[in-house]
């Protein structure tokens, strides 16, 4: 009984729906701010300490916004693919360990979860794209397409780095994997090249710049995005906050060990996981921040090219040497 | 798919409100694919009359409608306008005056170039450089309202001289400005040649050949990043520049990194300028009289403005207030030129391609008739307009 009470807690309130939620808004609000002092900017400043809450109140303002349809739009889709798209981001996140509470692995844990968070990541990209589709504006339709070109550049990289990390642990459990490599010096060090590999895939991913093709405000307006408003655009942000938090959680949890690591003294295990999966997810968010400070924006097909060329090869390299080094019997 | 033989043409409209544009101009492409195959561009959505309200105020006054054409080049609109006047009414300036004039121009220069090359940054999507560059360009805002009181009117050519005079602390306010500015601007030079992402996106994108570029009769860096050497302070110095010794900054390559090249190197030449005439400053007085009356007279005044060739027209009746003023600016002249540039390239190109040219919109909107089937254009005239005017909103009115 009382186990239970804890699994409810546990799915609505910590780590779940309202920890997810408050987590989502806390890392657009550490992008933002950081993005912001790199470029000698104050970022959000006014709402809550040193503008905390802004991203918050930016949630609830585009809620509150007229919702306007096009007459011409594909309705079904333009009011399916936030919704959506919102729900895939909250459901994959329920399978990255992120404070686990009582089986001491994420909260829905299977031995494959790996595999059905690849694939949401990818239907996430498909939904962008159909939101752009389904727009029927020339400016969404452009940014519909360069979206679906994009998935064709950064997703077999990234699926075959985030595969690298299960094939190095032997597992596919995505809370297992995290178990193994924060226990196993030789695996995370071996993963590194990996986790920089998944870091440049998933700001592709998150469209963030040199990136945010399919967005990009000077060449076509907001992209896919164009045409949504008020609380579709609202979802849709909220939705992109969510993937960034995947995106951290996810990379934090198979390259760097996610909420497991070095016992703190003195404190309950839980608490060391909150601290542990708060101090390596922000650094993750930190950096993804500082590149989109680096860059300008590529072009699409500079992307696409620059992703098979480049990334596809260094990540099936990086395959290969976890392979090398298993057979070798190096990593245990 | 229908075969290749069938093209898939679509047009996509760029403006007249659109992201990429900081002002209002209707560029209508014909897509095919993701290739740009035509482009037809409509200006003059903001047809202010300037040209006509001069006509209805004397000389004085008109110095400060010529200086509201454009905010960013708005001492050279002074000086242009002033300077003709002063061919009008016969009168030359102290030579003075005409270093002060030199020195606001050449800081004009390097803040409206500072600000293109943020706002190109911006429109390769390279967000930081753009904040960085704007930072700085705010030394030379603080520098020009040190010396003027103005950050962006700066009042200070008038009709027979300059109204301010630049006092030995604000010269060595200057110089010392000068030379963080320089050592400012090497970093971004360095950015620009050699960061990775930035050199993809400009490196032969928007090329334009010196014999097109000629016969479009481009101007300014956008003539000069082909590698035609033609800068009407060389060619035909007004002012000081006669005296101070200058290089007229070109790159051979055509494309949008020539561009900006261009502009980085007229930047340093802008500090040099800057430095000697502070140096070469004669003293002496920074004013003539001028008649109100002029008799009848016609001039031409040009100056290179930081977009390129600045050309005003004017022609006097004998009273206080000009007969005509005409007024030609760069943006006008460049506008053929980068429909050129646009052709063949991709839709992610468009907007660093438009704003290579530092698109300044708002002085370029006209007023004529032009009717293509039947071959004939026409003005209207005051009255005529006035005309319209009265049947226009009576409609609305209905």
């Amino acid at each position: 009984m009382m186990r239970e009470a804890l699994g409810v807690v546990e799915l609505l309130v910590f780590p779940g729906f309202l920890f997810l939620s408050w987590l989502a808004l806390y890392f657009e609000w550490v992008d933002r701010k950081f993005y912001a002092k790199l470029q000698y900017r104050y970022g959000p400043l006014y709402t809550g300490p040193k503008g905390f809450l802004q991203p918050f109140a930016d949630f609830v303002k585009l809620l509150a916004k007229e919702d306007i349809v096009p007459a011409a739009v594909d309705r079904f889709l333009f009011t399916l693919t936030p919704i959506l798209m919102l729900a895939l981001a909250f459901y994959a996140l329920f399978y990255v360990p992120i404070v686990p509470m009582v089986r001491n692995v994420a909260f829905g844990a299977f031995e494959g979860d790996l595999i059905l968070v690849i694939f949401v990541l990818t239907m996430v990209g498909f939904l962008k794209f159909l939101a752009g589709w389904g727009s029927t504006n020339r400016f969404s339709a452009v940014g519909a397409v360069r979206t679906a070109f994009q998935l064709l550049g950064y997703e077999i990289p990234l699926a075959v780095v985030l595969l690298t990390a299960g094939m190095g642990a032997g597992t596919l459990n995505i809370s297992l994997i995290a178990q193994k490599v924060a226990s196993n010096g030789i695996l995370a060090s071996a993963l590194l090249p990996a986790l920089a590999i998944s870091i440049v895939c998933f700001q592709a991913e998150l469209e963030r710049i040199p990136f945010d093709i399919p967005e990009a405000e000077q060449e076509i307006v907001a992209g896919w995005l164009t045409e949504f408003s008020g609380r579709r655009l609202a979802l849709f942000r909220f939705a992109t906050d969510l993937e960034l938090t995947l995106a951290a959680a996810l990379t934090a949890a198979l390259f760097l060990g996610g909420p497991y690591g070095p016992a703190i003294p003195l404190i309950p295990v839980q608490v060391s996981y909150f601290l542990w999966f708060m101090f390596k997810t922000t650094v993750i968010v930190m950096v993804l921040a500082n590149i989109r400070a680096l860059f300008a924006r590529l072009r699409i097909d500079q992307m696409v090219h620059f992703s098979w060329r480049h990334l596809l090869i260094a990540a099936v390299a990086e395959a290969i040497f976890i392979q090398v080094l298993l057979a070798a019997g190096v990593i245990a | 798919m229908s075969g290749e033989s069938e093209k898939a043409v679509f047009e996509v409209p760029v403006g007249p409100q659109h992201p990429a544009l900081k002002e209002p101009i209707l560029l209508l492409f014909k897509i095919e694919g993701d290739i740009i195959d035509d482009v037809m561009a409509r200006p003059a959505y903001t047809h202010r009359g300037i040209e006509k309200a001069t006509e209805a105020r004397n000389y004085i006054q008109n110095i400060y409608l010529c200086e509201r054409v454009c905010g960013i080049c708005s001492g050279i609109h002074t000086l242009v306008y002033t300077q003709g006047v002063e061919r009008l009414a016969g009168v030359e300036p102290p030579p003075r005056a005409k270093y002060i004039r030199v020195i606001f121009l050449e800081l004009e220069r390097i803040h409206s170039h500072a600000l293109w090359l943020g706002v190109a940054a911006h429109e390769l999507g390279f967000d930081t450089l753009f904040y960085y560059v704007w930072r700085d360009r705010e030394l030379v805002m603080d520098l020009l309202e040190l010396v003027t009181g103005n950050r962006v009117n700066y009042a200070m050519s008038t009709v027979g001289g300059a109204r301010r005079d630049i006092s030995d602390e604000a010269a060595h306010q200057i110089k010392k400005g000068m030379e963080i500015f320089r050592r400012r601007l090497d970093v971004y030079t360095g950015v620009v040649e050699k960061d990775p992402t930035v050199r993809k996106r400009v490196v032969d994108v928007g090329k334009l050949s010196p014999h097109k570029a000629v016969e479009l009769c481009a101007v300014g860096p956008t003539l000069r990043a082909t590698g035609v050497k033609r800068d009407v302070r060389a060619d035909d110095p007004y002012q000081a520049y006669d005296e101070i010794p200058f290089n007229v900054a070109t790159y051979p390559t055509g494309d949008v990194l020539a561009q900006i090249m261009v502009r980085v190197m007229e930047m340093y030449e802008a500090a040099n300028i800057i430095d000697y005439a502070l140096d070469h400053m004669p003293k002496g007085p920074i004013r003539t009289k001028v008649p109100w009356n002029i008799a009848p007279n016609e001039v031409i005044s040009r100056g290179e403005a930081p977009r390129g060739e600045l050309f005003y027209y004017f022609k006097s009746n004998g009273t206080e207030k000009p007969e005509r003023v005409k007024i030609r600016t760069p943006t006008l002249a460049n506008l053929p030129a980068v429909c050129e540039m646009l052709k063949g390239y991709h839709i992610a190109e468009i907007p660093i391609v438009f704003a290579s040219i530092d698109p300044c919109l708002s002085c370029t909107g006209r007023f004529a008739f032009i009717d293509e089937r039947h071959d004939r254009s026409w003005v209207w005239t005051g009255e005529q307009l006035r005309a319209y005017r009265r049947r226009y909103y009576k409609w609305q009115n209905r």
